[in-house]
């Protein structure tokens, strides 16, 4: 290590070695409450020095999806201070003059791709200064809970001119292009996370109905019920490291379908209404043409890239005969299963399967080009967009941009302990798709199959809203046109104060026009302050991702741009929230201030995400992955030569592969058995007959029917063929019986899936009979 | 006029403030001439922004600069590194594989390694089975 780093102490030490940690910030506690269709968050960073001099400490963090930073607190040994919100060009010079005078100096700032520079300055010796900082944010939302994801770290990303190398061993940074990005330091990450500041959290969640459950894949958490509605989650354990986002997954027993209302501070109403996508009406089961779009990049590799292969897997064995894809893997090359899009055939399956088996993780992530292949692939003949990506990438909002303009709909799995959430969300929402994401020890099969039986096919299309009797009513933002199977339809608004009044819903399902009438009731409830900055903060979020720079084309462009940063400036100062035009600081003038002394600055690091392998981004100074599928052959690097560095960091991905291959359900292994035609494989129509019987009693078992579930197109696609399918009088009538419990939803007791992994022998066709027997003895009148 | 302020030197040389104030910390540029409220900032500082700028416009990261300035490494006449992987394919063989070769030969490669590496833990196996009988 070059002694000038070592000299000025930026490497992280280690828990390991038990030297004292000399860390610019000691902790970050997460604090709030959780809504069904936002977040209200309260983040509490402790800072301590234990330089000789002041020094000025910068924290840098992505924002959650859909949020704005609303104000902080800065405080200290006899002073505590709120922070001011100004145009930026104001806002640094007075951080700047602040730390001139020798005064603390505080200064919270939005940069492009959601990342935030916390920078403190003037730190003295031996001082605790703390900031809380208020965040608001959105949630994803579902018909039966919501999803809720917090950054505890930030993912490094790829961007085709940014400078990445290792400052130190096992500390890697990325430096972006300043005429794109702007003065904005990003965190140093660290291959060993253990030395870092400790996280913790603890927050309330709010559901509408009534709470089935609250976990977290990716946190140990202790939950605790305060009413059927209402509960708290906690970090389980004494101290956390920051490698991964926090994720909480809230369920309900029923979908909620409800009004949320209350007054602001102004006295205006505001209000968000949730309507569950059953509502709407069945999902139609028209034929559809999707391009399935993943990600290769390097730093897919290992787990996610794993993860990702399996999920497209799953997907194209729920295609359904009539259906037309298309299969593309990009990295900063794209390569296609074909060029075009092809039929839903056995054989195309089974290329597309070959294809996928190819796939290996490697370069840099250029997702626009990917996008782009697709939208030529799905050409003048609609259809959608399946993308899937850990969303690792700089200058997110030039492919928004130009995803919008290439006006295909795009749907994404986001997948990763640290994946873009923000910037998946919008990706999806600013074209009309939806959005799920997988953390790294999950099963691919919920979110994957959830996600994709929805692609191509809305419930609901052209979707109007208007309201009646609600005096200054205005419905911002823009509510979704569209509404898929499984994701609610969320209709934010605001009136003149406490008035009531209807909101009328219309949409087309299945080509007939429905409508619904929603009675909507403004109360005095102070919720209406929360709902107005959690509206604030998701339209300051929309026109964020709306803005380029340096603006692409000539003068219209630029127009365009001042025109989107006035926007921000007013929705900033409408909503008292920061935003990329917008920023907070304060100044706190303690006794003794000495002016004009230099701080030493420093950049807090953060830990690598931990299914993110470490030399993807920052071995050898390219973005390109570790050699991969030699579990027993890590190549390990010499120390001689100078590129070099000694390995300290062993990640244990083989150790996560594995289990994730062990936890697959073996539906998700019947569901990718299922063919083309919508039975099992087997020698005869009979042996298939009776696998597809067997592999039907399996999904039935767990719950799934052909409307619930998430298998439920396999339900579909397995029912259809065994209706089909040529059979004697007497198999014939169990078939038929078993298709009429799964009409009913209805199950049989047994050991089906045992029966069918040992291969289906004549004698099953009994053991079905008399489960049969019995259930209708119970029921009376199965055939 | 050769002596400037932080904010003046900011100003003509288009680098933030706290840009400034971190390369300084990162040994990438002097302190300021005097310490306090008198501290100044002079041509030398100027000069070492623009160098800066062009290092980081040929590509090189901050620490790439500091290692540089510093004159540490690498210097000039020095052969351009190149990054091999090590594939430990058994205890006692190792195989080098120039790990910039095009993705397609470095599967090629990978594919022959898997190979050899059956290759070399059947024969092993074997000779532990010997072992094992000879016990």
């Amino acid at each position: 290590m070059p002694a000038t780093e070592a000299a000025l102490g930026f490497a992280p030490r280690r828990a390991a070695t038990g030297e004292e940690l000399d860390l610019a910030m000691q902790s970050l506690w997460l604090a709030g409450r959780i809504l069904p269709v936002g977040a209200h968050l309260v983040v509490r960073h402790t800072f301590r020095s234990q330089e000789q001099k002041p020094v000025e400490v910068i924290y840098s963090f992505a924002l959650p999806r859909d949020a704005a930073l609303r104000r902080f607190r800065v405080s200290g040994e006899g002073f505590s201070v709120r922070s001011e919100l100004k145009p930026v060009g104001e806002a640094v010079r007075a951080y700047e003059e602040g730390l001139e005078e020798g005064h603390l100096a505080t200064l919270a700032r939005t940069y492009r791709d959601g990342i935030v520079n916390l920078t403190l300055g003037n730190l003295r010796p031996g001082e605790t200064v703390t900031v809380l900082l208020e965040i608001l944010c959105g949630v994803e939302l579902h018909d039966d809970g919501l999803r809720f994801r917090f950054p505890f770290t930030l993912a490094p990303s790829y961007h085709a001119r940014a400078r990445v190398g290792e400052a130190a061993p096992g500390v890697g940074e990325i430096e972006l292009p300043e005429d794109e990005f702007g003065d904005v330091i990003l965190p140093r990450w660290a291959a060993d996370a253990s030395g870092l500041h400790e996280i913790g959290f603890r927050l309330t969640v709010e559901a509408g109905a009534e709470l089935a459950s609250v976990g977290s894949p990716s946190h140990a958490v202790d939950v605790r019920l305060e009413n059927g509605r209402r509960g708290s989650v906690m970090l389980a354990r004494e101290r956390d490291v920051p490698n991964r986002d926090l994720v909480l997954d809230v369920r309900t027993r029923e979908a909620w379908s409800g009004v949320l209302a209350g007054l602001c501070r102004q006295g205006k109403g505001h209000f968000a209404v949730v309507i569950p996508s059953a509502r709407f009406g069945a999902r139609s089961e028209e034929p559809r043409s999707v391009v399935f779009v993943l990600d290769r990049s390097g730093s897919m590799s290992g787990a996610p890239i794993a993860q990702a292969l399996k999920a497209c897997e799953a997907c194209l064995a729920a295609l359904t005969p009539g259906d037309r894809f298309g299969l593309i893997a990009f990295d900063d090359q794209v390569e296609a299963f074909r060029s075009h899009l092809v039929e839903c055939s056995r054989e195309n399956r089974d290329g597309a399967r070959e294809f996928l088996a190819s796939v290996d993780a490697r370069g840099g992530t250029e997702l626009a080009a990917g996008l782009e292949a697709a939208a030529r692939m799905l050409h003048g003949g609609g259809g959608d967009i399946f993308l899937l990506t850990d969303g690792q990438v700089s200058g997110t909002e030039s492919i928004i941009a130009r995803a919008c303009a290439a006006g295909i709909r795009i749907h994404c799995l986001g997948i990763g302990s640290a994946s873009q959430d923000r910037f998946l969300a919008l990706l999806a929402r600013e074209t009309g798709g939806v959005s799920r994401f997988l953390t790294p020890r999950e099963r691919v099969d919920r979110g994957a199959l959830e996600l994709f039986a929805a692609v191509g096919r809305p419930v609901a299309r052209d979707v109007t809203v208007e309201t009646d009797g609600l005096p200054g009513a205005r419905i911002e933002p823009e509510p979704s046109r569209q509404v898929f199977s499984g994701t609610p339809l969320v209709i934010f608004g605001r009136t003149r104060g406490a008035v009531r009044g209807t909101l009328r819903v219309g949409w087309v399902n299945s080509g007939e026009r429905r409508a619904m009438e929603i009675p909507v009731e403004i109360g005095s409830d102070k919720l209406g302050e929360t709902l107005r900055l959690i509206r604030g903060a998701r339209l300051i979020s929309d026109w964020e991702s709306r803005t380029e720079e340096p603006p692409q084309g000539g003068a219209l462009d630029r127009r365009r741009q001042r025109r989107i940063q006035e926007r921000l400036r007013r929705l900033s100062e409408t909503y008292g929230l920061a935003s990329r035009e917008m920023a907070l600081v304060a100044v706190v003038e303690r006794p003794g201030d000495q002016p004009g002394e230099l701080p030493k600055t420093t950049v807090v690091p953060v830990g690598m995400p931990e299914d993110v392998e470490f030399d993807s981004y920052f071995a050898a100074r390219a973005i390109c992955a570790r050699p991969r599928g030699f579990p027993s052959l890590r190549p390990a690097r010499p120390a001689a030569l100078p590129s070099f560095r000694s390995r300290a960091f062993q990640p244990e991905y083989h150790f996560i592969h594995a289990a994730m291959k062990a936890s697959l359900d073996p539906l998700l292994e019947l569901a990718l058995a299922i063919e083309p035609d919508g039975g099992m494989p087997g020698a005869d129509d009979e042996e298939r007959a009776l696998a597809s019987l067997l592999a039907l009693l399996c999904f039935l078992a767990v719950g799934s029917t052909e409307s619930s579930g998430i298998f439920r197109p396999h339900v579909r696609r397995l029912v259809s063929f065994l209706e089909n399918v040529s059979l004697d009088e007497r198999q014939r009538r169990i078939a038929d019986g078993v298709i009429e419990l799964a009409r009913r939803g209805g199950s049989l007791p047994g050991n089906w899936w045992d029966l069918l992994k040992q291969g289906p022998s004549p004698e099953c066709w009994d053991r079905i009979a008399e489960g049969l027997a019995k259930e209708g003895e119970r029921l009376g009148d199965l055939p | 006029m050769t002596e400037l302020t932080l904010a003046e030197l900011a100003e003509q040389t288009g680098v933030p403030e706290r840009t400034i104030r971190y390369y300084i910390a990162r040994g990438l540029l002097p302190p300021p001439l005097r310490a306090g409220r008198a501290a100044c900032y002079g041509p030398e500082h100027r000069q070492a922004l623009e160098r800066i700028r062009r290092l980081q416009a040929k590509g090189l990261t901050l620490a790439e600069i500091a290692r540089r300035l510093a004159g540490e490494a690498p210097r000039d006449g020095l052969p351009k590194p190149s990054p091999w992987w090590s594939y430990p394919v058994a205890e006692d063989v190792v195989v080098w594989v120039r790990a910039d070769a095009a993705p397609w030969r470095l599967k090629q490669v990978r594919e022959a390694l898997l190979d050899l590496a059956a290759r070399l833990r059947t024969n092993q196996q074997e000779d532990e089975n010997d072992l094992d009988a000879g016990d």
